[in-house]
């Protein structure tokens, strides 16, 4: 699964600046209409499995939903400012280096940097 | 370098396909398909903690190869930073994709997800909590793109 995951992110153009930076500017409704695509797939997906209750191998299966905690807003707006600014994220910078752009592995550093930071915060 | 692919695969092919890849990784092996927890594993593994999630190891591996894989059968390739490596020199831009990952990575754990762990599998299992933080920061990353754009005169 990771290995289609991050081909299709990375077939898709996401690891190019200008596909999320345009779709961000509200100029290109890629980003939107492929987002809106995979959510009404899988969750239809989702619904299906749950109402099954077990995975395919016959496994009791649990789909969590959880109510709104502030950590999700917070941490959503933060991560909105690099998303914003970067026009990347975890898995797409991960594109972005494969396709040829060795400043995704500077975004990726600084993701290990931030994660890091985050757990001394909180320690 | 071979072409099989297009520059862009339609979203009607990518979303859909990464939308069987969350339901797959439910139906088979019950796990919730994100991205950032693997990192997360990863920083463990190099602070020598106990893997909470060692599975995720494997998954973000593999992303990585099916990331090169599309690259090696003809994904578009990228080469600079887009408009930001237009305006800031190469040092100016360095520090300021750092102070970007910052923010992700800092933000991604605050929020106990990112673009694909709330995004995508939490919003698809109908979670309010990754409703609420995918809104978040869809509509702060929209805001700081448009204001940006206008404060760089459109350069940006």
């Amino acid at each position: 699964m990771g290995l289609a995951f991050g081909f299709l992110l990375t077939a898709s153009g996401l690891g190019d600046y200008r596909t999320i930076h345009d779709g961000l500017l509200l100029r290109d409704p890629y980003i939107y209409l492929m987002m809106a695509s995979t959510v009404a797939t899988a969750g239809i997906g989702l619904a299906l499995l749950r109402r099954r209750g077990r995975t395919l191998l016959g496994a009791p299966l649990r789909i969590p939903r959880h109510p709104v905690r502030r950590e999700a807003v917070y941490g959503g707006a933060v991560f909105g400012v690099g998303f914003g600014v970067g026009a990347t994220c975890p898995g797409i910078t991960v594109s972005a280096v494969a396709t040829g752009s060795w400043w995704g592995g500077v975004v990726l550093a600084g993701i290990l940097a931030g994660l890091w930071l985050r757990g001394r915060v909180t320690r | 370098m071979s072409h099989l692919l297009p520059d862009q695969l339609p979203w009607w092919v990518a979303g859909p396909g990464i939308g069987l890849c969350v339901v797959a990784l439910y139906a088979l092996a019950g796990l919730k398909l994100g991205v950032s927890g693997g990192w997360l594993q990863l920083l463990f593994l190099a602070e020598r903690r106990p893997l909470t999630e060692p599975w995720r190891l494997w998954f973000t591996g593999a992303l990585v190869l099916g990331a090169f894989l599309a690259a090696a059968v003809g994904a578009d390739r990228t080469s600079g930073y887009g408009a930001l490596s237009e305006v800031l020199p190469a040092p100016a831009l360095l520090g300021v994709l750092l102070v970007v990952g910052v923010l992700i990575g800092y933000g991604a754990r605050w929020a106990g997800g990112c673009t694909s762990g709330h995004g995508i599998s939490g919003c698809s299992a109908g979670s309010p909590e990754s409703f609420a933080a995918t809104a978040t920061f869809f509509g702060v990353a929209v805001a700081v793109t448009l204001v940006v754009h206008l404060l760089t005169g459109g350069a940006v």
